[in-house]
Formats: C-alpha cells, sequence, structure tokens
C-alpha cells in the first residue's frame, strides 16, 4: 500500500477570512519570530543520572498503582520469565500477545510461557495461526474476556469469523487492502489476557512508557488485554517528556516524520466517572507492570 | 446563529430550555436537588485540591501559568499560519483536512464521509465540538447509531441528557440511577456499584469498539510543526476508537493548536494537573496519519474536520480573542462559586461554569438569550486564578455584560433604575440628598433593622436576602465626627504631656 498524500478541502477562504480577522492583508506564509518555545529554561535544565531515573520512575508508577521490577542485565532472562510467569499464574493468564521486537525476541519468553501453558500471540501477519491450539477456555479465566455472542472455543481464525458473523451490528467491509489479514490478528489479540511490549522509552518523572507504533509493534498489544507487561532498559529511560521528543526528531532526521502512532502510557487505565469513584482498568489494561533491566 | 432549541433533543423549545429566559427556573431546579449540590460540590472539592497540590507539588506554577499563556497567545495571533502548517502536514502524513465555516458544514463533511464508507455504527470519543454541533442527532436522523465511549458520556446517552462538567461528565449521577439506566439497557438488575457498573460497560462497549466503522474523537492539541492529533485519556476510549476502526473522524475546534512539540510539552503539564491534578493523564496518544504500510492496526483513513462555528468573530477581538486560548481544563468550573452550586445543566448549553458563561453567548453569537449567562457569575475572579493560561474570564464577563447593554437587552426597568443610579452619584447634592430621603423611604418596610420584604421589582432581592438598612448617618459623615473627635483628643494630650513635663 503506497502512501497518498492526503487532500484539503476549503482551506484557502477558511484561512484568508482569519488573516484578515488578524488585520493582515494576505495570509501569513513565514514562520512568526518566536522569542521562547516549549518548557520554562529552569524546568529544561533538570537532569538525573540512570539511578536517579530508575528510582523516580519507580517511585511515580508505584504511586499510580502499577508495579515496578527492576533485574539485572545478566539474569535478566531468568528473572523476567519468572516474573511474568508468575503473574500468569497469579491471574491464570492462558493466552498473551507480544510485539514482534528482537529484544523481546532475545528473552525467549514465548518458550517459558509455552512451557507453563501459556499460548503466545504475535503481533505479525499470521502471528495468530502460528499460535498452538490452546487448552479450551475454563469458564473462570475466560469470563474477563468473553464478548457476549461468538466468543466460543476454536481456532482463532474461526473465532474471528464467528463474532464477525454473529455480531449484532452489521459491518461494511469496503477498502483496506490488508484489513482481511489484519482482522484476524486483531481478533485473535482481543483474547489475549497479557499484552508484553518493549517500549521505545520510559519517562521518570511522570511514570510513562513511550510506545511508537510501527509494524510488529501493534498498538493494540498495549491496549486490548488486561494486563500489561512492559520490559526496557534502564538507559532508554529519561527525565522529561521532552527528551523523547527530542530523541524522535533525532532519530527521525532523514523522513522527518513521526511514527502513525506515539502512545504515552501512565499506570493503569482509571475512571472517575461513576460518583468520583476510583475505578481501573475501564478499558485499557487495569493491571500494569514495568520491567527495568539495569 | 441564535439560540437553537433542540439542546436536549426536542423539537419545541419550552422556556426552561432557552439558554436566557430559562436560567431562574433551571437556577431554582438545581439548588433545590440536594443530591445534585453534594455531589457537584464533592467532586469538584477533590479536583480543586486535586490541582493544589499538583501545583504546589510541581512548583513555578507562575511561570508555568505565564509560559502556558504566552504559547497560546502566539499561536492565536498567528493562527492563519499554523492552521496552513498543520493542515500541510497532515495532509503529508496522507490525513484528508476540512475546513468548515459552520456547524453545518462540519456535519455535512462527517455525513458524508459517513455514507461513503456506508457506516452504520459511529463510535465516539469524548468530544466537546460534536456535542456543540449536535452531531449525534444528525447522526440519528440518518440513522446511524453513534455510541459515547467515555463511561460518563455513556450513562448520559442512555439517560439522554447532556453533559453537566467538562472533564466528569455525568458528575450530577449517582450510583442508584446509572445502576436503574444500566438494568434497563441489560435487561437485568445491577447492584448499584463502582465495580460491578463499570465492568458492565467495559464489556458492552467492547463490542462496539471492534463493530464500529468509524472511531470520532475530537482533539486536544493539534501539532503544526508535525501534523499530529494529540488525544489525551484516562480510560483509554480515545485510543480504542482511533486504533480499532476503519476510518478515523477527527472534529476539532480551529483554535486547538500548538506550533510545536516542545509546546505540546508545556500544554500537558498544564492541562492535566489543571483538571484532575494528575501529573499526566493515563494516556497521550499523538496520532499522525492513518496506519503506515507494513501496520497491523490503526485506521486505514483519518479525516480532520477543522471547525470554525463563531470562533473567527473573536479574532482580532480587543478583549475576547484571549478566550480562544482554552485548553478545556474545567479548572474554572471546579473554583466557581456559581457552578458549585447549580451544577452544568443550569449554564443550558454544552460548555458551563465560568467559560461556558463567556464562550457561550460569543460562540451563538447570541447576547439576547445566551449572553443572559454573563449573569450567573459573582464577579470573584476565582476563574481567573485558576485558569492555567490566564484567560481573564471575570473581565470578559464584565465586557458581556456592557455589550449586553449597549445592545439595549436590558430590561427597562433596570435601565431606568441605572439611570437614575447614575444622575445621583454624578452629584454631590442630589447623592446626599438622595442618601437622606432612602433613610425616610425605608422606614415603612423596615423590619429588625432590614428590609425583609420588599415590594416590585426589589422583591427578587429580598426573596433569598435580607437588604440592610440605610443607616441615619452616612459613612461621610461619621468619618468627619470621628476625625473632629481625634483632632480635640489629641490637643487634649498634648496639653496634659506639655503640664507634665513643665
Amino acid at each position: 500500500m503506497r502512501r497518498e498524500t492526503g487532500k484539503i478541502y476549503g482551506r484557502d477562504a477558511f484561512i484568508a477570512h482569519i488573516s484578515g480577522k488578524l488585520g493582515r492583508k494576505e495570509p501569513l506564509l513565514h514562520a512568526p519570530e518566536r522569542l521562547f518555545r516549549g518548557v520554562p529554561d529552569f524546568y529544561e535544565k533538570i537532569r538525573l543520572d540512570e539511578s536517579g531515573k530508575v528510582n523516580l520512575f519507580a517511585e511515580s508508577w508505584t504511586a499510580l498503582g502499577g508495579n515496578v521490577r527492576v533485574v539485572k542485565r545478566e539474569e535478566a532472562k531468568e528473572a523476567i520469565g519468572a516474573y511474568v510467569l508468575k503473574v500468569c499464574a497469579e491471574f491464570k493468564v492462558n493466552r498473551a500477545v507480544r510485539w514482534d521486537h528482537a529484544q523481546l525476541d532475545s528473552l525467549d519468553l514465548d518458550d517459558s510461557l509455552a512451557g507453563a501453558g501459556v499460548e503466545v500471540v504475535l503481533w505479525r501477519e499470521n502471528g495468530e495461526s502460528e499460535v498452538r491450539e490452546a487448552e479450551p477456555d475454563t469458564a473462570e479465566d475466560s469470563g474477563s474476556v468473553k464478548q457476549g455472542k461468538g466468543t466460543a472455543a476454536g481456532g482463532m481464525a474461526g473465532r474471528a469469523a464467528e463474532l464477525e458473523e454473529a455480531a449484532d451490528v452489521p459491518t461494511a467491509n469496503g477498502g483496506g487492502t490488508n484489513r482481511s489479514r489484519r482482522e484476524p490478528l486483531l481478533q485473535a489479540a482481543e483474547q489475549c489476557r497479557m499484552g508484553i511490549v518493549w517500549p521505545d522509552y520510559a519517562i521518570a518523572n511522570t511514570g510513562t512508557l513511550v510506545l511508537l507504533a510501527q509494524g510488529g509493534r501493534g498498538r493494540s498489544v498495549s491496549l486490548l488485554p488486561e494486563i500489561l507487561v512492559a520490559v526496557f532498559r534502564s538507559d532508554q529511560l529519561v527525565t522529561r517528556m521532552g527528551e523523547v521528543f527530542e530523541r524522535i526528531k533525532a532519530d527521525d532526521s532523514q523522513t522527518n516524520e513521526l511514527p502513525s502512532s506515539i502512545n504515552f502510557i501512565t499506570g493503569p487505565s482509571r475512571s472517575a466517572d461513576i460518583e468520583n469513584d476510583l475505578t481501573i482498568g475501564v478499558h485499557g489494561p487495569g493491571n500494569v507492570h514495568a520491567i527495568i533491566i539495569e | 446563529m441564535s439560540a437553537a432549541p433542540g439542546k436536549h433533543g426536542a423539537a419545541v423549545p419550552d422556556e426552561t430550555q432557552l439558554i436566557g429566559s430559562g436560567l431562574k427556573k433551571r437556577t431554582e431546579t438545581a439548588l433545590s436537588d440536594e443530591f445534585l449540590r453534594n455531589a457537584v460540590a464533592f467532586t469538584t472539592d477533590k479536583l480543586r485540591g486535586g490541582r493544589l497540590n499538583a501545583m504546589s507539588e510541581f512548583g513555578n506554577w507562575e511561570q508555568w501559568r505565564e509560559r502556558g499563556r504566552a504559547i497560546r497567545e502566539h499561536t492565536i495571533r498567528h493562527l492563519d499560519y499554523y492552521l496552513a502548517e498543520f493542515s500541510d502536514n497532515v495532509a503529508k502524513a496522507g490525513g484528508n483536512v476540512y475546513f468548515c465555516r459552520t456547524a453545518e458544514d462540519a456535519v455535512k463533511t462527517f455525513l458524508d464521509i459517513a455514507e461513503r464508507r456506508k457506516a452504520k455504527l459511529v463510535a465516539k470519543g469524548k468530544s466537546m465540538v460534536s456535542e456543540e454541533i449536535h452531531l449525534n442527532r444528525h447522526l440519528e436522523e440518518r440513522g446511524i447509531q453513534a455510541i459515547e465511549t467515555d463511561l460518563g458520556e455513556y450513562i448520559l446517552q442512555l439517560a439522554k441528557e447532556t453533559p453537566s462538567h467538562l472533564i466528569i461528565p455525568a458528575i450530577h449521577k449517582n450510583k442508584r440511577q446509572i445502576a436503574d439506566l444500566f438494568a434497563q439497557e441489560a435487561g437485568e438488575p445491577f447492584p448499584p456499584e463502582t465495580q460491578a457498573l463499570a465492568a458492565y460497560a467495559k464489556r458492552k462497549l467492547r463490542n462496539y469498539f471492534l463493530e464500529a466503522d468509524i472511531g470520532l474523537t475530537g482533539c486536544n492539541f493539534g501539532v503544526a510543526e508535525t501534523g499530529s492529533i494529540t488525544l489525551v485519556s484516562n480510560e483509554g476510549n480515545a485510543r480504542m476508537v482511533s486504533t480499532i476502526p476503519k476510518v478515523h473522524v477527527v472534529v476539532m475546534g480551529m483554535e486547538r493548536l500548538v506550533p510545536t512539540l516542545d509546546d505540546l510539552e508545556v500544554m500537558l503539564n498544564l492541562l492535566p494537573r489543571s483538571a484532575t491534578g494528575q501529573k499526566l493523564t493515563t494516556y497521550v496518544s499523538l496520532i499522525t496519519g492513518p496506519k503506515r504500510e507494513g501496520d497491523w492496526d490503526g485506521p486505514e483513513e483519518l479525516h480532520v474536520i477543522i471547525l470554525d462555528n463563531g470562533r473567527s468573530a473573536q479574532l482580532g477581538d480587543p478583549v475576547f480573542q484571549e478566550v480562544l486560548h482554552c485548553i478545556r481544563c474545567a479548572a474554572c468550573l471546579n473554583v466557581c462559586p456559581v457552578y458549585r452550586h447549580v451544577g452544568g445543566h443550569t449554564y443550558g448549553s454544552v460548555y458551563s461554569g465560568p467559560i461556558g458563561a463567556v464562550l457561550t453567548p460569543l460562540l451563538q453569537q447570541d447576547m439576547k438569550e445566551a449572553g443572559q449567562l454573563a449573569y450567573a457569575s459573582s464577579l470573584c475572579g476565582a476563574c481567573y486564578e485558576a485558569c492555567p493560561v490566564k484567560i481573564p474570564l471575570h473581565d470578559m464577563l464584565v465586557h458581556l455584560r456592557h455589550r449586553k447593554v449597549r445592545m439595549g437587552l436590558t430590561p427597562a426597568a433596570e435601565r431606568a433604575a441605572f439611570k437614575l443610579y447614575r444622575t445621583a452619584f454624578g452629584n454631590v447634592k442630589l447623592y446626599r440628598f438622595a442618601a437622606k430621603a432612602a433613610y425616610y423611604l425605608q422606614k415603612p418596610l423596615l423590619r429588625k433593622g432590614a428590609i425583609r420584604s420588599a415590594p416590585g421589582p426589589m422583591s427578587g432581592w429580598t426573596r433569598s436576602r435580607f437588604f440592610p438598612m440605610k443607616p441615619k448617618r452616612s459613612f461621610r459623615e461619621r468619618w468627619a465626627e470621628l476625625q473632629r473627635q481625634l483632632e480635640r483628643e489629641r490637643t487634649r494630650e498634648q496639653t496634659e504631656a506639655g503640664g507634665e513635663t513643665r
């Protein structure tokens, strides 16, 4: 799918009207001069060393109700495998979806998870069909992913098709060349209770994961499941949000274009909409884990 | 545009639905609703407390505020440039941009997109602009189902009501009422427990996310230099509707821009702290164009509808241009003594509280009905103190009142009274005479040192409070006497002191 430039409708008259209102005969064509931009100077100067950042991140993340585990580089593989398995056991997770990411590959998580009977859906084309057939759902642990109609046991693709068919609402199925291929993957991820990602950055002072979407790094992996596990190295931590923008701009200096979706995730999904009671895990994951490799 | 009826979906406007004419009636209803008053006071207290904590913890708040104000001012002053830059960059990333002067244009644009995609179901993230243009009603007329996915908005949709707070839309509903609404929807009873209710909404809405043909969101900040749409949410519904459906449509006010990502960082520090006291909301998404080649999720199409709808009328206005600086944090609602007593519905329009009292008459360009909202304020200035971008809302409210008077829209009796007032206060002799006369004229009305029940036009005042008695001697007279007395004492002291030393 080659990307096309989008179209712009009704712009000239609209902007000419605004210029007129602002007292200009012609729309402004050159960037206006600025005496300042971005955050105040004192804030920009704040710098923390790596352990300072790890501590601050851990403090912020746990204050929000998130879990933090710091592991040493030498023991990362074993420690992370054990931790993820522990979470799976605790919440009776039997299916997890993870980013198709080299750093996650190197942790050999899939094998240890498979050993414990947890199937792993990889976020890539046909990721769902590589999955070994799952143990049939037990009523107990499928409760929270059950979607009303059409979630009976069966192969992933079959389940997706059923959902499509049995849905309450008719779906217009037009356009989109790889829609049909992406659909089963989305439906498969929907059936997973745990999502595993490798964030691109993490921000210490707010306790925030930064995820750049691209190919195998799907947006849905950090969104659809109720448990989120994020693994990253301590050198991926920055102190404040602005440093993330600096790094992204530096990385994309050739294309001068941001990824299609950047997600900042700060703790578990929450709502205070019912009588101002804090509710955790309304639409996104309510149970969030950050594993930092030092 | 006039104060259009149908804010609540009704075809025939009854008086309580007119923004100005119904204001008193709605105020009385709200004031007599004990639950509403307690709920609004409790929640706004909590939000206000959160904001104060976040501010003191963050430090240097005034510097941040000033920076926020300056960025907004710069953006609005150069809005033509930044809109051009923003739309260029959205298009470069593969999104379509539609500039719409009126609500009708925006609705039509959306309906065209929906028709082209043969859409039957639209999943909506929170969008005040879509409320402003009454999009749901138009979709319904076309047989397109629109589902609100923000938990609070979903509750209100089931109740067929409008939001009463910018951040906590269902601030006025209690668990029992919500349980009843959900029970009706599900056909089975629900316990009035937050967890159970939220779990039901989550299950129910998940299906809508997966099946929606179009995801609709607002836009908290558009970043001009990258063409990114910034979405801020705590629940994750904004991420859902901008990730899963094939088509993502953004409806945004034309002023909702920042020049650069650096400036976005400032706004993202100000907005959550001012709104809920959070350092950052749980989710912030920057969306730049539709999904790219090789992406397995994300929308295939991105459409950005940019709306004027009365906003441009404020540009170039020496007083009101600044209202476009607003970032919709609702901090002014939480501190407003009026809002805290009457809640959002009393304002009779989509935007409530001090910002609503200013914005509604300006956007609707209607001083007669909507302009009445300028009086729903005590002019205490708490809104300005709380505003993270320093909009002088209290000054604007005075200017709106001025405008209403200039247009001859105030009642004849009020005009006559103020004319009299001006004449009396503009002339010393007349003033003294009037003050004396008032003392004697009030006498038949006095009970225990105050007017407790006044006749005619003054009864509006005495219905809810006493009018203090005009004392026999004025402050001026007493002050002059006090001066004389002090002078006498000083002379005496001097004489006495002089006597001793000798």
